[in-house]
């Protein structure tokens, strides 16, 4: 078989081999420098430093905080949708305009306005201090930067879904005698649930590689509050650069298990279904 | 055959020859030939994945062949591009651009010809406006496609295909996506204005009735080839195979032989093709002759202008007839009775191999 | 003043009055506490000391330096991404060829990369201890710690903004106008401007700004290639990071105002967008 169909549609070679090239040269082949990088360390050294326990601290946090946070989402965020979808009220389109705010915001912007309000002084630091709660410079701080940078993802895939349910099937459950309760238990989230964990599993791959938004409001504290790409910093501002190429690494080959998770998810989702 | 709408585009034939064309390991089309006369208007008549829209592409240029050869007037057009090839095109979804409105879609092709060659602004305003005449739909000129009726958008995109004077006119199945009472009201008058226009034309179509009732010849295709080409009244009444007969309007199909000129019918599948369309198998209640069976009425539609009746035959197979209401009121059928069946028109397929050809 | 939606649900199924009352009132304090109190806490703390003092921060140099150069790393990174996000769309959109689902996820590559490790990728490509560095010092050619290096970096992060807003649009389209293009006579560039390019503006506007906006604001990556050379090789971002440790806190808030605001815009860009397009919302990051 021909690699392409023959079409009438001109310009092929010339916007694949411009596609190609520029994906090589500004991603391909500096990706590629990680592995160049890292085949200077033997496999023992590689193990040695992906494993140190200060790198493993900061998996740890990194991971459990984006976890936390896109757990929290996948509660927050199926409620926002459905009322968002479901309700009318004052104000619901510029929230539902608002939900994107966290893709929008710079991320360092996001960091010192988190910090600012939870800090010691803050709008809500100070409240919650007096609870005994400590938000800022603490691993709490970096679940709410992570739950804040999640945000619109399980909104945003749950919407559409919502927007598209038959009202057919619930009235359907309803007139078969389901309570409300066992129709959103047994109608609504069969149907909203794929799409829900496809977002959890994208703020969950966003969370693990964010910098800006958490490295103002953790504490930074090598082995508590030191989240993986801040070692990476740490580990290229001592010009150990085999180091911190070598947890790059990690963090890539999880960023690419996550992504090939986050297609299957979506595959799932997409597929049709009752 | 120069008019209005057509100023001077010579009316040329179109010829096929020996065209393949493959997809992957599937054969669109395998060694296809056919002959169009000039100013024709020639339906290619198949069920679906036969060829017939790959054929019709390879004409306009949209697709290429593997081998085989596009003539149009004798002269080899086959490396040309579709843009060269001076051919209107009609989309089966219209492809109209949706960004523009009715009177610029239409004026597409005049206003991307290079410079030298392009009409000024008059000569586009004018010609548009005869196009939008011819299909009467000048008071539109400003709207949007999303704004018309299905039936509007395809007049458009025909008048859109008509303006750059094309010396071939192809249409993809013209009226496929249409409800049923535009399509009739469409078929009329597309007839009309190829008689006008006098443009040879091909259009693609699943539809029989539509073949049949609008094109002056028919190329009937299966599997990739052209099985037959024909007016109406011949591939019709005189199909060259069983596949033909059979997809040209509604048939029962028994098993059988004929013998010294009887013809006999076996109760299981085995045999020659023996079809008989429902109109050519009359009910009686006292058979006279050798040539009836027996079967018994299970179902009766008399609304419309024929009486469509199922029967069970004696073996138990389903039968369709079709008479008139006259003859219906005067059998004073009822549902359930025991009936004869005498069959009027039979047409016996020998089986060969391949395709059972006619035996009569 | 709470009520269903109109003709979405219908009184057989829907949730009782003080049940949704309930699941509104969470919602809103939910987004109240996580979106709307960043965005204000910003602009409080911006006009903190009044509006004098705003406006005198934008006095400092380093601060216009700043601005400048995000200005000038965005002017060169949106465009190389549109031209790129042009080409990929065609090429993927109108053609079947073999691998074109590996080309669109390897388009995607960038956004599942961690923004450190794709200033990483640059040091370790351009770095003095990196392949080319021995080469770029003899050179004289400086491309970390100096703007290229900040340009690469913002060009990677944004990479496959303007393609992925034009790849379903242009999927979905087909070929079909094109090829009604063709036939009627235009040339490849006329029916690429007068039909593909008109057929998907709003999906190219709006890839222009999502990558223009995330272009402006990125941190991680610029920080990692800039080496925070205060007046030279600091974006905007990384002048509030700098401000912000040296408890200038008006300045800071001041500059994140400006890239505030560039949000806030982008996001009414981003609603009158899908409200001429007529689509639901998307996860488009």
């Amino acid at each position: 078989m021909a690699f392409r169909r023959r079409s009438i549609i001109p310009g092929f070679g010339l916007t694949f081999g411009f596609t190609v090239l520029y994906l090589c040269l500004i991603v391909l082949i500096p990706l590629s420098a990680t592995v160049f990088e890292t085949s200077k360390l033997g496999w023992q050294q590689f193990w040695h430093i992906v494993t140190a326990p200060r790198a493993v601290a900061s998996y740890e946090l990194s991971f459990g905080a984006s976890l936390t946070g896109a757990l929290i989402n996948f509660v927050f965020g199926i409620l926002v949708a459905w009322v968002l979808v479901r309700y009318a009220f004052p104000a619901r389109r510029i929230l539902d305009s608002l939900v994107d705010l966290p893709f929008a915001l710079p991320t360092a912007v996001a960091g010192i306005a988190l910090t600012t309000i939870y800090a010691q002084n803050g709008w809500l630091g100070r409240p919650l201090a007096s609870l005994g709660v400590h938000v800022a410079f603490t691993r709490l701080g970096i679940v709410v930067a992570l739950t804040f940078i999640g945000l619109p993802f399980v909104v945003r895939t749950v919407q559409p879904i919502l927007q598209d349910l038959d009202r057919e099937l619930e009235e359907a459950a309803a007139s078969l005698g389901a309570g409300r309760w066992q129709t959103f238990g047994r109608v609504l989230f069969p149907a909203i649930l794929p799409a829900a964990l496809t977002g959890v599993a994208l703020a969950f791959a966003r969370g693990v590689g964010e910098y800006g938004s958490v490295i103002f409001i953790a504490g930074n504290m090598p082995m508590r509050t030191e989240i993986t790409p801040l070692l990476i910093v740490t580990k290229l501002e001592q010009y150990d650069y085999a180091g911190a190429t070598a947890i790059a690494v990690v963090m890539l080959v999880v960023s690419f298990v996550l992504l090939l998770g986050i297609n299957l998810l979506q595959k799932w989702s997409s597929a049709p279904s009752g | 055959m120069a008019s209005r709408y057509h100023q001077g585009g010579n009316v040329l034939s179109i010829t096929v020859a020996n065209v393949t064309k493959r997809f992957g390991t599937f054969t669109a089309l395998d060694d296809v030939s056919l002959e169009i006369s000039a100013g024709r208007l020639v339906a290619l008549l198949g069920p679906s994945g036969s060829g017939k829209t790959t054929l019709l592409r390879i004409i306009a240029g949209l697709e290429f062949a593997e081998s085989g050869a596009i003539r149009f007037d004798g002269q080899d057009i086959s490396d040309r591009a579709a843009g060269e090839r001076r051919v209107g095109f009609v989309f089966q979804h219209y492809a109209l651009f949706r960004h523009m409105t009715v009177f610029e879609n239409v004026a597409f092709g005049l206003r991307v010809r290079p410079r030298g060659e392009r009409p000024t602004r008059q000569q586009i305003r004018d010609r548009v406006g005869d196009l939008l005449d011819l299909i009467q739909l000048r008071s539109q000129a400003g709207r949007y496609p999303s704004q018309l009726s299905g039936g509007q958008r395809q007049r458009v995109a025909l008048a859109r295909a008509l303006a750059v004077e094309p010396r071939v006119l192809l249409l993809d199945e013209p009226f496929g996506a249409l409800d049923a009472k535009v399509r009739q009201e469409l078929r009329r008058w597309l007839r009309q204005l190829h008689d006008d226009v006098g443009v040879t034309s091909v259009f693609v179509t699943h539809d029989q009735e539509e073949a049949l009732e609008v094109a002056d010849q028919v190329a009937v295709m299966n599997q990739g080839r052209i099985v037959q080409v024909g007016t109406p009244d011949e591939v019709y009444n005189h199909p060259a195979n069983s596949f033909v007969y059979n997809f040209l309007g509604n048939v029962n199909l028994f098993h059988g032989r004929v013998d010294n000129g009887m013809t006999y019918i076996n109760q299981d599948a085995t045999g020659d093709l023996i079809f008989a369309r429902p109109h050519a198998l009359e009910i009686t209640r006292n058979a006279n002759g050798p040539n009836h069976f027996r079967a018994t009425t299970k179902h009766i539609n008399a609304a419309g202008p024929l009486v469509k009746i199922e029967v069970i035959t004696e073996w138990g197979a389903p039968v369709h007839i079709e008479m008139a209401q006259e003859r219906f009121r005067d059998l004073a059928l009822n549902k359930g009775e025991e009936v004869y069946i005498i069959p009027r028109d039979l047409a016996i397929f020998e089986a060969t191999h391949g395709d059972f050809t006619p035996s009569r | 003043m709470v009520s269903a939606l109109p003709g979405v649900s219908a009184p057989a199924v829907g949730e009782p009055a003080f049940v949704r009352r309930a699941l509104i009132a969470v919602t809103v304090i939910f987004l109240g506490v996580f979106l709307f109190a960043p965005l204000a806490v910003i602009f409080a703390s911006a006009f903190g000391q009044g509006v004098a003092a705003y406006f005198r921060s934008f006095q400092d140099p380093d601060t216009i330096a700043a601005i400048r150069l995000t200005l000038l790393a965005a002017a060169i990174a949106v465009p190389a991404n549109v031209v790129f996000g042009v080409a990929a769309a065609w090429t993927i959109g109108k053609f079947e060829f073999v691998g074109k689902n590996v080309l669109i996820s390897l388009i995607d590559l960038p956004f599942s990369v961690s923004p450190v490790v794709a200033g990483l990728i640059y040091v370790l490509l351009f770095g003095a201890q990196g392949v080319l560095g021995p080469w770029l010092t003899a050179h004289d050619i400086h491309i970390i710690f100096a703007v290229p290096g900040i340009v690469l970096a913002t060009i990677f992060v944004t990479f496959p903004f303007v393609a992925r807003e034009l790849l379903p649009t242009m999927i979905a389209q087909g070929s079909d106008e094109e090829e009604a293009s063709l036939t009627l006579g235009a040339g490849g560039w006329q029916t690429f401007m007068r039909v593909t390019l008109p057929n998907v503006r709003w999906a190219l506007f709006y890839g222009v700004i999502l990558c223009n906006a995330r272009a402006m604001g990125e941190f991680g990556a610029v920080s990692v290639v800039s080496g925070h050379i205060r007046g030279l090789t600091n974006t905007m971002p990384l002048q509030i990071e700098v401000l912000y440790n040296d408890y200038q806190f008006v300045p800071a808030f001041a500059v994140a105002s400006l890239l505030a605001l560039l949000a806030l815009a982008t996001l009414v860009i981003k609603s009158f967008v899908e409200w001429r397009a007529g689509t639901t919302k998307e996860v488009t990051f």
